[in-house]
């Protein structure tokens, strides 16, 4: 018995080592481009490397802005993710309640087309897509960026799940007193969907604000591009600025990681909805 | 007027007519923006076009032919089947294990959880940076430790056998927190009792795993699979950060292919590059409906 225990403590100590080492290696990438950032350029060539800084300085996050067109690339990235968050919310929303609450001609064949759009990657139809913008004028432009992008196949499926765990005795005494359908999504609906809402939006924003294929195909000036894009081309260059790529790569990181620390529950929490319905 | 504009609004109330308007916002853009340009690459194999869109012609199969001797398409193809094989096993067994490790509710475990989960949060491109620095033969401090730990001179990402391995490394260290999170959930939807009654059966920690766990969560380790599996197809971000598809080309994925062929490498060709892009949706459509059936016949079987 006695033996029986020491190995099951053994067992135990060595998960909790490894967990230990996976931690470890999760955080320390983290540490490390924090950190750098705040190193003169040869404090990070230097050898043997170090983590921690011979003296701390802003210089890197001074000089990135000359290096880079970095205000216009996060103004960019903000006007293209906001947007796009803000209409997936609304449009989807309405969407998915007319998938849930509504009868209508068609709405098989509809909700099929939604579900076959969730599985076809825009890698697939990039080009297509690239042709189709330039023909339209809209390529380089945020029209070209954001509309693409106004709804969003899967925030519709979760919506119209949403909509459906609703009691429907809410709208039927609205609908008894002569509510419209528009009186009812508005005034009943909308004000009920502010957590949904919350985990679709952020889900939607980390996946545009970090999106790189995408922006980087339908844009093709430095005034266009988002950060994602901005930084690949930035280290695709001949000349590698170590400190201004990670001073400006901790610039593009911070809003969201700020966001998930304040956030946490809602980052989660639509992640889980998606994989446990899917 | 006012007489016309009440029946315009009777009209707009009516169910039928609310759930289109409802709806044409994102069926208009799902046509436009995804239908559209779906149809069109399906006819563009079949054209030579270039980027600046003059001498458009009908080439018939001829894209499709030369694919078939094109030794980079199949090289990128290999790429991406062992990055896929590799990944999405590798992946989801990882964050498995690590998922069965802080399902528990104890705040120390929370807290792990949500530092696991950070790289999720992050643009693949930031992180791209900071492990190809980190990994940079010359200055990265990954590369020091190697040395010191009797590596001498091993090349990392610059080394043709070990920049692939690599690059499913820092794949699977960027993602993995993902399916974590959602495998915790699953576990935990798990009631007590099945673990008690198997316990009073007598089961151990590694039969309780198969006989309980396993077949519980077998929906949403489906769901997690063909997921991965259709991004890792997609493979791209890495890459094009990292290595550029080198060194020799064995990083090179198909969407990297795809992308240089109608965007970086002159004569920049969009016919022939939507026909590679064709075969990779035949690809990833055909392995996600078996895996899918798979999973659905597992689920099924489990019930019984």
């Amino acid at each position: 018995m006695m033996l029986k225990q020491n190995a099951l403590s053994f067992s135990r100590l060595m998960v909790f080592l490894g967990i230990c080492i996976v931690v470890l290696l999760v955080v320390y990438p983290f540490v490390w481009l924090i950190l750098s950032s705040f190193k003169f350029e040869t404090d990070i060539v230097k050898y043997p490397p170090g983590t921690w800084p011979s003296t701390f300085t802003f210089e890197q996050y001074v000089r990135v802005w000359h290096k880079l067109p970095l205000l216009r690339m996060f103004v960019n990235t903000v006007i293209f993710s906001g947007s796009v968050t803000l209409a997936n919310c609304f449009l989807c929303a309405m969407a998915g309640y007319a998938f849930a609450r509504i009868d209508f001609r068609g709405k098989e064949v509809l909700f099929i087309l939604i579900l076959v759009s969730m599985m076809i990657p825009f890698q697939i139809y990039m080009i297509p897509l690239y042709i189709e913008e330039h023909k339209l004028g809209i390529l380089n432009t945020f029209a070209g960026l954001i509309l693409p992008r106004i709804t969003w196949p899967f925030a519709i499926y979760m919506m119209r799940s949403f909509f459906v765990s609703i009691p429907k005795s809410l709208e039927e005494a609205a609908r008894i007193d002569g509510a419209g359908e528009y009186r009812i999504f508005g005034a009943i609906m909308l004000p009920l969907c502010r957590p949904a809402f919350l985990s679709i939006g952020i889900m939607t924003l980390v996946n545009n604000w970090n999106d790189l294929a995408y922006p980087l195909i339908l844009t093709n000036t430095a005034e266009m591009r988002t950060l994602s894009a901005g930084l690949a081309l930035f280290v695709g260059q001949r000349v590698i600025e170590y400190g201004a790529t990670l001073a400006a790569a901790t610039i593009s990181l911070l809003p969201l990681l700020l966001a998930y620390i304040l956030l946490q529950k809602y980052f989660v929490k639509g992640v889980v909805m998606s994989g446990l319905k899917g | 007027m006012e007489n016309l504009l009440a029946r315009a609004n009777t009209y707009l109330n009516k169910p039928k007519v609310a759930a289109w308007v409802f709806l044409s916002p994102s069926i208009l853009c799902l046509l436009l923006f995804v239908f559209v340009p779906l149809f069109v690459a399906f006819g563009m194999g079949f054209f030579d076009i270039t980027i600046f869109f003059k001498n458009i012609r009908f080439v018939g199969v001829a894209n499709y032919r030369e694919l078939l001797h094109d030794q980079r398409f199949w090289n990128a193809l290999k790429n991406t089947a062992y990055f896929t094989a590799c990944v999405v096993p590798g992946g989801t067994a990882f964050s498995l294990s690590v998922a069965l490790y802080v399902q528990k509710n104890t705040g120390f475990r929370r807290f792990i959880r949500s530092l696991l989960y950070v790289p999720v949060v992050c643009s693949m491109t930031a992180m791209g940076i900071v492990w190809a620095m980190l990994m940079d033969p010359t200055i990265g401090i990954f590369a020091y430790w190697s040395d010191i730990l009797g590596m001498r001179n091993f090349m990392f990402l610059k080394d043709p056998n070990w920049a692939m391995p690599l690059i499913m490394l820092m794949t699977v260290w960027k993602t993995f927190g993902l399916s974590m999170i959602i495998f915790v959930a699953a576990l935990q939807s798990i009631p007590e009792y099945y673990y008690e009654a198997a316990r009073i059966d007598g089961a151990g920690a590694l039969t309780q795993f198969i006989h309980v766990t396993l077949p519980q969560i077998v929906p949403v380790l489906g769901f997690c699979i063909v997921t991965s599996t259709i991004q890792s197809f997609m493979l791209f971000d890495q890459t094009y950060i990292m290595t550029r598809g080198g060194p020799l080309f064995r990083t090179e994925s198909m969407v990297q292919y795809i992308y240089s062929r109608a965007f970086s490498l002159s004569p920049f060709r969009l016919g022939y590059a939507t026909a590679i892009a064709e075969v990779l949706f035949v690809i990833i459509a055909v392995v996600s409906l078996l895996m899918y059936r798979f999973f659905v016949k597992k689920e099924a079987g489990g019930m019984q």
